[in-house]
């Protein structure tokens, strides 16, 4: 078990500096980080980002708003920067973590799997490189994880007025997660089938009260959006489904979390048949179908990361369990086919646990190997294990490029990638009027006017909801001195025109990306 | 008689201390997994204009609804025993 936990307080180090790394990173990380910000200053001067993309600065946001109201305060103290919301990334990654050793604690009394247990929640490759970026997916895995433990054991408090409460805070950060983020709809429907499995006259009265909270704040917000709210959220978040990306994902979650999510699939058969279904299995199998979803365009391994905190909890609680030799089977027809004939083995089955869950958390630990693989500390560790780098700037990750839509992130950003970013800002600074940056970061930092979201207005576009004329009007014009590009997600009709009237006059690379500079073509002058 | 029987049930169903039984969730799931995977072949029936039949996305929502349906039929068995 020390080894274990050794293996795992490595992958808590290597968290810690890449989140301490990125929040020194002044620029987007992984795309589309500074749309985010740009929400987050939006709301901390009391506007709504869900805007009319059919006029200038043809800007929009398709998230919910919780994440960002909670970063604009820093906006008034600090101005834009990205540090804050990568910091409020991690921390609820640190929250979610100590919830799920909480909870593991709580239904087993075993302190030491209970702190694997939030340790093998940070070392989770996808848990690792999403957890510290200015993003809102995180923090809804907070909101959700904390909503079940809260949840977990409110139907047996005996006082009214307690129960009442702890059901109230349980439902009310569901709420909390599903404006972070809408993908939480799945643990919603954990909680309610929950209560209503335990007493279905409070699943029903709760239910509803959940339900009219929800459709209150929502309809509120399409009201005073002018509707903008729904149509940017909802119907622009219709996507393309591809197959390949959901079957690709869901292998390679197995592959990285197979030694923990075996336990945790045991455990929710056991409840199933002979103990009573807890709140945690009904969440882990909702969050895992939900994993489906994974296969949308824009969609990615993040999908997976509610899935992983449950399995990470169950898992404990499976282990601490075997360790305790605490398995009680009921008498059913299962019982007497598939346990009775092996009673006899009990005691060698508890003696054989104490060696097989160290290794299936040091099993685990190699599966999800990741660090950086130079540097003065993690360079001998990586040549001491052999790890040669497999990612950008030194980095090794098991899962790195398996499956489409894994996000080839987690390495480190370099002082090169810093200066890039500012060679960026100065070619933006300089230029005379409006710049159309598929990075909202260069603009920010060049104080001109951040123009666009192009994968909203790709996803707009998709469902025949964007009405291009006006941003094309200006492309055609050539308005904009400067363009940067860098993975080209505006509408076809959009590019196309770029192509007609912009020549490609440079490309700089930042973190591993090429960000190409086109300048207006002179001989199509207006 | 029957409707008798399903008033007394659902009232029953609505008192403070009641709790399903695995008997009562497998009969759930099985309802839900049978309606679910009913629904989903609707969307081809109804929806006349779409081509294709039934996508990658309906063949992965019928399967969870098959699997629903058989989870609750393993349940049935197990008659008194809260769920």
């Amino acid at each position: 078990m020390a080894a274990a936990l050794l293996v795992l307080l490595g992958y808590f180090v290597v968290y810690v500096a890449f989140a301490a790394n990125l929040m020194q990173f002044p620029f987007d990380y992984d795309q589309g980080e500074g749309f985010e910000l740009v929400d987050t200053i939006m709301f901390s001067q009391g506007q709504w980002p869900y805007q009319d993309t059919n006029v200038y600065p043809f800007y929009s946001s398709n998230y919910p708003p919780l994440f960002h109201v909670m970063a604009a305060p820093f906006v008034w103290f600090f101005g834009p920067a990205y540090w804050y919301g990568r910091l409020l990334g991690f921390l609820g990654t640190l929250v979610t973590a100590a919830a799920i050793g909480y909870a593991v604690h709580r239904e087993t009394g075993h302190r030491l799997v209970a702190v694997l247990s939030g340790l093998a929640f940070l070392a989770s490759n996808t848990i690792y490189h999403i957890g510290p970026l200015f993003r809102q997916h995180m923090t809804m895995v907070m909101f959700e994880t904390l909503a079940v433990v809260v949840l977990a054991h409110a139907n047996e408090i005996e006082d009214r007025g307690r129960r009442r409460r702890a059901l109230a805070l349980g439902l009310g950060l569901i709420l909390c997660a599903g404006f972070t983020k809408q993908l939480a709809y799945a643990t919603a429907i954990a909680a309610l089938a929950f209560l209503f499995i335990r007493n279905p006259r409070r699943g029903i009265v709760w239910g509803m009260g959940f339900a009219a909270t929800g459709v209150l704040i929502f309809l509120g917000i399409n009201v005073a959006t002018d509707g903008q709210w729904w149509l940017q959220t909802i119907t622009a978040n219709v996507n393309d489904f591809i197959p390949d990306q959901t079957v690709g994902l869901f292998r390679l979650w197995f592959s990285l979390h197979g030694f923990l999510l075996v336990p945790a699939a045991l455990l929710v058969i056991y409840e199933f048949y002979f103990d009573r279904l807890s709140i945690y299995a009904l969440w882990f199998v909702a969050a895992t179908a939900n994993g489906i979803l994974s296969g949308k365009w824009g969609a990615g391994d993040s999908y997976f990361a509610t899935a992983i905190a449950a399995l990470c909890l169950l898992s404990g609680i499976f282990m601490a369990r075997t360790l305790q030799g605490q398995w009680r089977f009921p008498s059913n027809y299962l019982s007497r086919l598939l346990v009775d004939p092996f009673r006899r083995f009990g005691k060698g089955i508890g003696t054989a646990a104490l060696v097989v869950v160290p290794l299936l958390y040091l099993g685990y630990g190699r599966a999800v190997l990741h660090m950086p693989t130079t540097g003065p500390v993690f360079g001998p560790i990586a040549q001491f294990l052999g790890l040669e780098a497999n990612a950008l700037n030194g980095f090794y990750d098991s899962a790195g490029r398996i499956a489409g839509g894994y996000a080839d992130i987690g390495h480190f950003t370099t002082e090169d990638d810093i200066a890039a970013g500012w060679e960026i800002v100065e070619l933006v600074r300089s230029a005379e009027g409006p710049v159309l940056s598929e990075e909202a970061a260069f603009n920010l930092h060049a104080g001109k006017d951040v123009i666009t979201n192009p994968t909203q207005l790709l996803n707009l576009a998709g469902n025949g909801m964007f009405e291009s004329d006006g941003l094309l009007s200006m492309i055609r014009n050539q308005e904009f001195e400067l363009l940067v590009l860098r993975a080209q997600f505006y509408p076809p009709d959009i590019l196309k025109a770029i192509g007609e009237y912009y020549r490609h006059d440079d490309a700089i690379e930042m973190n591993g990306f090429e960000y190409l500079i086109l300048r207006p073509k002179s001989d199509l002058n207006p | 008689m029957q409707g008798n029987f399903a008033v007394v049930y659902c009232r029953a169903m609505l008192r403070e201390d009641f709790t399903l039984t695995k008997r009562q969730l497998g009969l759930l799931l099985i309802i839900i997994g049978v309606a679910g995977f009913a629904a989903i072949l609707a969307i081809d029936i109804i929806d006349v204009g779409r081509e294709g039949g039934i996508g990658p996305a309906q063949r992965m929502a019928l399967g969870l609804m098959a699997a629903l349906a058989l989870a609750g039929l393993t349940l049935l068995p197990i008659t008194d025993t809260p769920a």
